[in-house]
């Protein structure tokens, strides 16, 4: 039955319909380059979406619980395993999205037989400076799009999810400081879950007291910072300005 | 997912593991280290000497690694072995930490050095891998938590130190020190405010080179100070020799 290539095109076709279903009630995450760092912000329903990765690097994902517990921990893996057979400075997020997360997660989208990995990722990486910040858009079949100084946003609808990153592009400017940054992110969130257009939204106001019933997180991948570990989490109450 | 960095290893070493077998070669030896509380903290030093037989083979080995914000170890012994139990150890206390969403335990971490030491047992009976560290360490989610010394033997016992420890060749003559001052001096090592203990760091390695070759690498007068680290409830300081220049000189002759 499968073995027939219409048959498997067939399945293919059906397995993607399926995880976009599944992934329908899942909230954007978002990663911005930014002077200070990599600042990343997720919002979900109690469980976490922004995770330290490496040194230099970190995920942040919306989908399954315990699918982006296996991604990230296969992030972790690979890139501990690297950087102790060879050094910290050869981990980087280019050999680790295309050698390791990038084939996994093909591999896993077409076995057709076993249960898929449900998740829409970032993966980002601080550099000394700004021009040598790298994000990469990450898929669940492991297609991926590299971002270079810039924003990423992973939410389960393309097309709002390249109307987001653009309003963010251009809402932010290079001197904003991270509390006006983490707003415009909270107002992309609630334009993306509410589905209200993108294109009428609101300048960017002081961010709110909160989510009902969410829990807001926050991460920088502080390039400012000494030391080898640069992932800092942020308490979204000294983000409101 | 138990966060176990030792068992991801042991499933793709890399390079290759091969079979041990006696070296032909004099084996390199790091000494001399130690420990003391001081009214700061723990301070933990090392002098810079490394040596095999009778060859001075550096004079600018730093002994005292730093593991995570709140670990410190200090080598004494081959160092090849060491500075790679010091890596492992440090690589598994951040995978736990990032892998687990937690920070390892300080009684983990402690026996994670055990297993180390214990795993290394073929080298130390053959006498060309023997490494005895001191572990300086703290939980800093604690509330109540205070810096500790521990210190093991090569075989991988690990015994709490009420107030100093010492390891490597030099360590004789700096324990009978500490332990007469511990005892009866005034003020006690464990009472001493950081300048005094940084110059009495310097002077008991000073001491030990008095008596042992294979102590070197500290002389002030050529400011060549000792490396020195301080464990306390704000993580670790490294004391630079900017610092240690300036105690030495303000310190009454």
């Amino acid at each position: 039955m499968t073995e027939e290539p219409y048959r498997w095109l067939e399945a293919i076709g059906n397995r993607r319909e399926y995880i976009r279903e599944q992934l329908k009630g899942g909230t954007p995450v978002f990663a911005l380059s930014r002077p200070e760092g990599v600042f990343l912000v997720g919002v979900g329903h109690g469980q976490s979406k922004v995770f330290e990765i490496y040194d230099r690097h970190a995920f942040a994902a919306l989908g399954h619980p315990v699918d982006i517990e296996k991604v990230r921990q296969a992030a972790i893996e690979a890139a501990h395993m690297e950087g102790f057979n060879r050094s910290p400075g050869d981990v980087t997020l280019r050999r680790l999205v295309n050698f390791a997360l990038s084939p996994t997660l093909k591999n896993s989208f077409e076995q057709i037989f076993s249960p898929p990995l449900m998740v829409e990722s970032i993966f980002a990486e601080v550099g000394e400076t700004r021009k040598e910040d790298l994000l990469v858009r990450v898929h669940f079949d492991g297609h991926h799009r590299y971002e270079r100084a810039g924003v990423a946003v992973a939410h389960v609808k393309p097309e709002t999810e390249a109307q987001a990153r653009d309003w963010l592009e251009r809402v932010l400017r290079e001197d904003d400081p991270l509390p006006r940054v983490f707003a415009a992110c909270l107002t992309a969130y609630d334009a993306l879950v509410n589905d209200k257009p993108v294109s009428e939204l609101e300048p960017v106001e002081p961010a709110a007291d909160g989510i009902p019933d969410k829990t807001i997180e926050a991460a920088l991948l502080d390039r400012r910072q000494g030391g080898n570990v640069r992932y800092r989490p942020l308490e979204p109450g000294t983000l409101r300005g | 997912m138990n966060g176990d960095f030792l068992a991801l290893l042991s499933r793709s070493p890399f390079p290759p593991e091969s079979s041990r077998s006696p070296a032909p070669v004099e084996p390199l030896q790091a000494t001399t280290v130690f420990a003391f509380h001081c009214a700061d903290g723990v301070m933990i030093a090392g002098d810079h000497r490394a040596t095999a037989g009778n060859i001075i083979f550096s004079d600018k080995t730093e002994k005292i690694l730093e593991l995570d914000s709140h670990s410190l170890m200090a080598i004494a012994g081959a160092p090849a072995t060491a500075f790679e139990m010091a890596r492992t150890l440090k690589t598994s206390f951040e995978y736990y930490r990032r892998s687990q969403l937690q920070p390892m335990s300080l009684s983990a971490k402690l026996r994670a050095l055990s297993r180390l030491l214990h795993n290394n047992l073929p080298a130390t009976l053959q006498g060309i891998g023997v490494v005895a560290p001191i572990f300086a360490g703290m939980d800093p989610s604690a509330p109540d938590g205070r810096p500790a010394i521990y210190f093991y033997d090569p075989l991988g016992a690990e015994f709490e130190a009420a107030t100093y420890a010492g390891s490597g060749s030099g360590s004789g003559s700096i324990k009978s020190v500490l332990h007469y001052l511990e005892k009866w001096g005034k003020p006690p090592p464990a009472q001493m405010p950081l300048p005094e203990a940084v110059n009495f760091a310097n002077r008991l390695l000073m001491t030990a080179a008095e008596f042992d070759t294979a102590t070197g690498g500290v002389q002030p007068d050529r400011q060549q100070f000792a490396t020195l680290k301080l464990l306390s409830r704000d993580g670790i300081r490294s004391i630079e020799t900017g610092d240690q220049r300036q105690y030495w000189e303000e310190a009454p002759r």
